[in-house]
């Protein structure tokens, strides 16, 4: 009688784990797959059409660069909707309201970051943790919530001085800076984390009185991240729809509340052709600002 | 009057921690004189660190007063006070090249550029560094960054150096270097040193006095060798070096620092009492350095000439040879295992003894230090 061989269960056992691990390995190559088609899929639908010799979407019929053109070109849209006048109008207001908006935004969250890096004061730990709330709440909630309180703050100016104020770029400039200042503070919050604090005692230790130490060591070396953060901060503001779209008067629609105008018409191929423009800048913008925190704070 | 550099006057500092205080430096009182290189030792957590923190003026004493040349610190930010530090990781600035880095704290005493360009170029061929300059200091290796830390400390010509640990980072070989050439460079400059360290070697080596701390307070201030061979309690004796504890009873304690001690196998010898011993009777610890035991076979003879010898029976249970010794076990009683070190010189070379052999251990009086338990 032949004993059974303990190796050739184990071969069948590793025969099945094999194959297992196999089906494993295919999954985890498939997996990125979707991901990434789901992701991509619809902006490449864009760009692409955005090449689009045919108005239509329904096919492509060759390529062109025409609708980039008629951006340029003063070429009214067959549904007369479009006009490079507005559009530049839209963009001069997107440009202005976020430069405006990324200035104030920077100052105020990098102050915020150094004081929750090196202050101590009561109720700190939960000023540091409301101050990533407007990171995570509904962008439509803090859209409602700004406009309800310029409301009521315009009501109340009026009942005092007698003097009723409109929605404006100061209204999108204020709500703008409103939650871009998180950003900005969480970005330059994580660079003066990763700075030896050790560097401003040494400063200190060599004579530097604290404001000195400030200008020659502290801000030096958080300075990639005070970049990185505004880069972040004007990115967020030129893309802003929602935020911008409750907050703004007449006339100070920008880029993106103006391409939402086109949309309730139809989709031009202008439209497809201006956002990828926007997609293309916004990348850069986000990629520049991620390469200046990628750099380690201990090699400046 | 003697001049001090630093003196220290019932310093506490309390630090507050989830609502409950933690008491890191616990009344510490210590001169310490100008041109002095002076060691804080202790194990971490023991308020070294906090001590060197007070005196540079990172901290601010909860009570007690800081004096730097006989200058009362209070109020004094660590940016007007003579003193400069050396980090434990160097904190050298990133974004300056070695050069901007010394001339750092030149140029904040308002040094006009070009005085502040050669001093640091004097400071920089001090530490034996003079090419490098131009360099960022992560271009550095530990070693280099560690001189152009000191060099950068050194270029303010401060009334007192403070160092916090500054050879951790350091592979063994490079730091037992750099202990001779800080030591040597003291005493070139002969500025008042204060050396935060954890290592009794590094303390032993280079210090002209330590003061060992625990939990906050100063057990023992004074020289290497006083520390080494009279430590004042337990703790110092375990904490520097190995050390032989022998549980005994004190019976006879003489003016002159003299006694005598009963052992548990009712064997009496003499010992040299503390000059910090509480107990003048009961149950004491007798401490005893294991290279100041020596070891020899039953029927060899042992200078008895002198009456100060200590010669007891014992039996042989270890052997380890290491290298430049060899380290013995013997067995004085049931309960109590003697550590001896013996040098392996070539004298020696052919006293071999074997494991169980009766044997007998021998040591002068006055390598005994007679400790509260």
């Amino acid at each position: 009688m032949a004993i059974p061989s303990p190796l050739l269960i184990n071969e069948d056992a590793m025969r099945r784990n094999r194959a297992v691990r196999r089906l494993g390995q295919v999954g985890l190559w498939l997996n990125p797959l979707f991901a990434y088609f789901f992701l991509w899929a619809p902006i490449l639908v864009l760009v692409l059409f955005s090449f689009n010799e045919s108005r239509s979407v329904a096919s492509f019929t060759g390529f062109t660069l025409k609708w980039y053109t008629n951006i340029l070109n003063n070429v009214m849209g067959a549904e007369r909707a479009f006009s490079t006048e507005i559009m530049l109008n839209a963009f001069r207001n997107s440009l202005f309201v976020g430069t405006i908006a990324t200035i104030i935004a920077t100052v105020l969250g990098t102050l915020i970051a150094l004081a929750m890096a090196r202050g101590r004061f009561p109720g700190k730990s939960l000023i540091d943790s409301l101050l990533f709330l407007p990171v995570v709440i509904p962008e439509i909630t803090q859209a409602i919530s700004l406009a309800i309180f310029f409301k009521v703050a315009f009501d109340w100016i009026a009942t005092i001085s007698g003097e009723r104020l409109f929605p404006g770029f100061h209204t999108i400039i204020i709500a703008h800076v409103t939650f871009n200042i998180s950003f900005v503070a969480i970005v330059v919050r994580a660079r003066l984390a990763d700075m030896n604090p050790q560097l401003e005692e040494a400063a200190g230790d060599l004579g530097a009185n604290p404001w000195r130490a400030f200008w020659r060591v502290t801000f030096p070396l958080i300075l990639p991240g005070v970049i990185s953060g505004a880069l972040l901060a004007f990115t967020l503001s030129l893309d802003d729809f929602v935020i911008t779209f409750f907050t703004s008067g007449v006339g100070t629609s920008t880029l993106p509340v103006f391409v939402y105008g086109l949309l309730k018409l139809t989709v031009t191929p202008e439209v497809n052709a201006i956002s990828t423009i926007m997609m293309v800048l916004s990348t850069l913008l986000i990629g520049i600002s991620l390469a200046m925190q990628g750099r380690n704070a201990s090699r400046g | 009057m003697p001049t001090y550099d630093v003196e220290l006057i019932d310093i506490v500092k309390d630090f507050e921690s989830g609502g409950s205080r933690v008491r890191a430096v616990d009344k510490v009182s210590v001169k310490i004189a100008d041109g002095e290189f002076f060691a804080l030792l202790g194990p971490s957590g023991c308020g070294k660190t906090t001590t060197l923190r007070l005196i540079a003026g990172f901290e601010q004493p909860t009570a007690g007063q800081v004096l730097i040349r006989g200058i009362a610190m209070e109020g004094i930010p660590a940016y007007h006070r003579p003193v400069n530090t050396v980090f434990q990781d160097y904190a050298l600035f990133p974004h300056m090249t070695v050069e901007q880095n010394i001339m750092f704290g030149l140029q904040m005493e308002g040094v006009g550029k070009k005085e502040a360009r050669k001093r640091a170029q004097e400071a920089l061929d001090m530490v034996r560094l003079p090419d490098i300059g131009a360099r960022k200091p992560q271009q550095l290796s530990g070693g280099q960054q560690q001189r152009v830390a000191l060099a950068r400390a050194l270029v303010k010509r401060p009334a007192v150096l403070l160092l916090d640990e500054p050879l951790g980072a350091l592979d063994l070989k490079l730091r037992v270097n750099m202990q001779y050439e800080l030591k040597a460079l003291q005493r070139d400059v002969g500025i008042t040193f204060i050396y935060v360290t954890h290592d009794q070697e590094e303390a032993i080596t280079m210090a002209d006095r330590i003061a060992v701390m625990k939990d906050g307070e100063m057990l023992q201030v004074g020289a290497p060798r006083e520390i080494y061979e009279h430590p004042g309690t337990r703790f110092v004796a375990d904490f520097i070096g190995e050390t032989n504890f022998i549980p005994a009873d004190l019976i006879e304690r003489a003016p002159d620092g003299s006694g005598a001690v009963r052992l548990s196998d009712e064997t009496v010898i003499k010992a040299q009492l503390s000059k910090t011993l509480e107990s003048s009777s009961g149950p004491v610890t007798m401490a005893i350095r294991p290279e100041r035991v020596g070891i020899a076979k039953v029927g060899d003879s042992i200078d008895s000439a002198d009456s100060d010898q200590t010669v007891l029976d014992a039996r042989l249970v270890d052997s380890q040879y290491i290298g430049t010794d060899t380290r013995y076990t013997a067995r004085i009683a049931d309960d109590i295992n003697l550590i001896v070190r013996v040098q392996n010189t070539s004298e020696r070379e052919f006293s071999h003894f074997t494991i169980g052999q009766p044997v007998k251990v021998y040591w002068r009086q006055s390598s005994t230090t007679v400790l509260d338990r």
